[in-house]
């Protein structure tokens, strides 16, 4: 793996860490202390208390930098050592150098018998600490989502130049959740995300009582699509987190970085990844529109993709995490986002949206849903008129028992209210289902007959090009 | 639109309409109320069919297929709305008595329907739900009395004269003391009754302009029949009346059309019905009707000259070449058929006015007679 700058090698250090942390299923901790001495270095200092490393993941990482502003030697000294090792081992790695990455090993140190793991991972150069701070923070802001559980993370940073310059932050994950145990990675990506929307991003320390003041307002659906991928004898899980928002609309308070586009995150073997040319297809060709929704354009932006939509009302956000890893391997390594991954993306948001709609009755309703609802107040009123205009009143209250209304006090709009609201809910159950109800072939069927239309199949809803049910 | 007098008949048939209609209404209800959407069945029905091997089952009043119509359609939708909202007013139109006009029902809801044809079709629909025909529901075509002498652009006054006597409910039409005289159809043909007659034959003629033509000829005083105009495609007041005399008086009738594509259309129509009626076709088709002319073999036979000839249009071509495919046509009329062919093969057509080219009573004196006592009737 190849960096040009130190800030994204320093995100991938903490990144690293992370895993090991994940791995050790031990509770862990991880601090990044930045400290500027005074002969204005930076140290960069990424330790944690996981499983070991071993020098196959540093051996890898190359630095090529034309730009000597950062004027880092291209040093990393390493400190680490696994539970069951006697001793510290301590490296120090070239990584500008133009061979394999020069490795000295230098003395260990010995543990006297203590069992811990863990390892530190330093570097000192010239770079802005306020923009590596700044940097830092928004990358584990967004590794909260992930809401690995049994990590810890302390960052520090502190210009010894400037007293009272010492900042500090910890970030924990479900800090005040009651989660199932165990808590599959879906069920942590959920609680992750929905905190990150109550928190505005994670910059809050709790939810926004002014936008949120009930929990009812988030709307959450989840999916998994997996695939395997035989010759690597890998499962590719993607997983999919959907969460709709109802803000009120006259607040000026609340700050949403990117307004109202939809910012989809991504995260690739539990780590921040870059949105690529292909999962902006995958999430253009997804058939926004069977439920109800029109996407205006995707873009680009700060690593995540935006989607904008052209039909969403003020007081209305869509928040979407992807997380895509593989299920067998201990370190992830690098991989090519393939076509099966493109459709494992469409497959898991399209999950994600039929499970929202199952869980939350009238939202997402698809266009042509939407536009048969709008006749329901008309019908209701024929049909409450067809009953009350009868002559016939046992045939009245017939239907007034079959609606469940008490004779007495049926009025015209009690009645109309009634059937309306039947009408709606049937229209609503209706448009959840995956599959239409397909006609069954006539055993006499004359294809002959132009004159009036029988639909079939839903031409008028958008066809998934992959419209497979894997569970 | 006052209340009337029934007769036992038609209240026996409101009642049970009405019932039909709470039925559905019922059914609609019961679906609601257990969270299902009601599935409303309406027959297909066609008179004819383009099928080129004549195997088709066309001639037996059944349905060809099933529309099925749902409330997760769009499309169905609208379509129930229209016809839950026509079902309403004519539910009311049975429980009150009363009659009221497609028009009328048009008026009530024009946003919604936007078209009077919405409301036909929904009324269609309804006929074919429930099984009867459109005057069952109290639906007419026109208005009554007094209205029928306005001739609206949409509604047409249609006349007829001749030898015959008969009631409407309480009105008499007594066109025996006068045969010449020209009087409006009866709108409301279930309340015909006492019809007598000396006439030996009806005849139809697709024109205003002919019918005058005979009227001013009293075509009626030399010859003893009865004369109908449709004025173009008959409606449904027309095909039932003319429907009603064949069965009550057993005259032979003939049709007199233009030599084109649309006056034979309008001869299949008197002869098999239209499509648009076809749910309603044994009420509304006359199968005894011969045509009487103008066939295309007739411009040679009465020495009719090339200028009165006009060539067929594209359009006119297209419509010969579909109507060639009608199954009926080989199956039942195939004289008939072998004319139309002939049109389209000499390329020509013309007007029953062609045949005054000669004298202006040709028509009356010579073609008519000719024709009628010749037996040149196919």
């Amino acid at each position: 793996m190849e960096f040009s700058s130190v800030q994204n090698l320093s995100l991938h250090l903490i990144s690293s860490a992370f895993q090991r942390c994940r791995l050790s299923e031990q509770i862990c901790r991880l601090s990044v202390i930045l400290a500027r001495s005074s002969s204005s270095s930076l140290r960069v200092s990424i330790s944690d208390t996981g499983n070991g490393s071993c020098l196959e993941e540093f051996q890898g990482l190359r630095f090529s930098s034309n730009d000597d502003a950062d004027n880092w030697d291209g040093m990393l000294s390493i400190k680490t050592t696994s539970i069951s090792d006697t001793e510290i081992h301590n490296y120090t790695i070239n990584l500008k150098a133009s061979d394999s990455s020069k490795i000295t090993r230098l003395t260990s140190n010995t543990k006297n018998g203590a069992r811990f793991s863990g390892s530190e991972v330093c570097l000192s150069s010239f770079v802005s600490i306020d923009l590596l701070v700044a940097e830092i923070h928004q990358f584990l802001e967004k590794m909260m989502i992930l809401s690995i559980p049994n990590v810890a993370t302390h960052l520090v940073a502190e210009d010894c130049d400037v007293p009272g310059s010492r900042y500090e932050k910890v970030f924990l994950a479900n800090g005040d959740k009651e989660l199932p145990i165990p808590a599959s990675n879906l069920d942590l990506l959920k609680s992750g995300l929905e905190d990150y929307v109550l928190r505005h991003g994670n910059t809050l320390s709790n939810k926004c009582h002014y936008c949120f003041p009930n929990w009812e307002q988030l709307k959450v659906g989840s999916g998994v699509a997996c695939s395997i991928e035989n010759h690597q004898h890998n499962e590719l899980v993607m997983e999919a987190v959907i969460i709709i928002s109802n803000m009120p609309v006259d607040n000026t308070e609340c700050f949403r970085k990117y307004g109202d586009k939809t910012e989809v995150f991504y995260f690739k073997d539990f780590s921040p990844g870059t949105v690529s040319k292909s999962l902006m297809k995958a999430l253009k060709g997804i058939d926004w529109k069977s439920y109800g929704l029109k996407l205006g354009g995707i873009v680009q932006q700060d690593r995540l993709a935006l989607l904008e939509w052209e039909n969403l009302t003020r007081d209305t956000h869509v928040d979407i995490v992807l997380h895509s890893y593989n299920k067998q391997t201990v370190i992830p390594g690098p991989r090519k986002i393939t076509q099966t991954e493109r459709n494992l993306v469409k497959r898991a948001v399209k999950l994600s949206l039929d499970d929202l709609k199952e869980k939350h009755a009238g939202v997402l309703l698809s266009s042509h849903a939407v536009q048969v609802r709008s006749y329901a107040p008309d019908l209701a009123k024929t049909i409450a008129g067809l009953i009350l205009s009868s002559s016939d009143l046992n045939f009245q209250e017939e239907c007034f028992s079959l609606l469940g209304l008490q004779s007495q006090v049926v009025g015209t709009e009690n009645m109309e209210n009634c059937i309306r609201e039947r009408i709606v809910s049937v229209i609503e159950m209706n448009d959840k289902k995956p599959h239409k109800n397909k006609v069954a072939p006539s055993l006499f069927v004359d294809d002959r007959a132009q004159e009036l239309e029988f639909e079939e199949n839903d031409m008028e809803e958008g066809e998934d090009d992959l419209d497979l049910q894997l569970f | 639109m006052e209340g009337k007098w029934m007769s036992s008949q038609s209240q026996s048939t409101n009642f049970h309409l009405l019932a039909k209609i709470k039925e559905f209404t019922r059914s609609i209800v019961t679906d609601l109320s257990n969270g299902q959407s009601p599935v409303i069945l309406i027959h297909r029905f066609r008179n004819h069919c383009t099928s080129p091997n004549s195997n088709c089952f066309c001639g037996f009043n059944l349905p060809c297929g099933k529309d099925v119509l749902t409330l997760c359609r769009e499309s169905h939708v609208h379509r129930i709305d229209v016809m839950l909202r026509v079902l309403l007013i004519v539910q009311k139109l049975l429980q009150e008595n009363r009659h009221c006009s497609k028009r009328d029902i048009y008026y009530m809801h024009p946003s919604v329907f936007s078209d009077q044809s919405v409301v036909d079709h929904a009324i269609n629909d309804i006929c074919v739900l429930m099984q009867c025909s459109r005057h069952n529901l109290n639906v007419v075509s026109a208005g009554k009395g007094y209205s029928m002498r306005l001739y609206s652009i949409l509604e047409k006054a249609i006349c007829f004269m001749g030898w015959i006597r008969f009631f409407e409910g309480k009105r008499l039409f007594d066109c025996i003391s006068s045969p010449n005289k020209v009087h409006p159809i009866p709108v409301h043909v279930e309340e015909v009754k006492d019809i007598i007659s000396v006439a030996h034959y009806i005849l139809v003629v697709e024109k205003e302009s002919v019918f005058e033509r005979l009227a001013n000829d009293q075509f009626c005083s030399a010859n003893h029949c009865i004369v109908i105009t449709g004025r173009g495609y008959p409606d449904i007041p027309t095909r039932r009346f003319l429907r009603l005399l064949v069965e009550d008086l057993h005259l032979p009738a003939y049709c007199l059309v233009d030599c084109d594509p649309y006056g034979f259309d309008i001869l299949t129509t008197y002869r098999f019905g239209s499509m648009q009626m076809a749910y309603d076709t044994k009420h509304l088709r006359v199968p005894e009707i011969q045509w009487l002319g103008a066939y295309p073999s007739d411009a040679e036979r009465y020495f009719i000259p090339k200028q009165c000839l006009l060539s067929l249009t594209a359009e006119d071509k297209r419509k010969l070449e579909a109507m060639l495919l009608r199954c009926y046509l080989q199956r039942d009329v195939p004289q008939w058929r072998l004319e139309l062919k002939m049109m389209l093969e000499k390329g020509v057509k013309f007007e029953i006015e062609a045949l005054s080219v000669h004298a202006l009573s040709f028509l009356s004196m010579s073609y008519l007679p000719s024709k009628i006592q010749g037996k040149m009737i196919i």
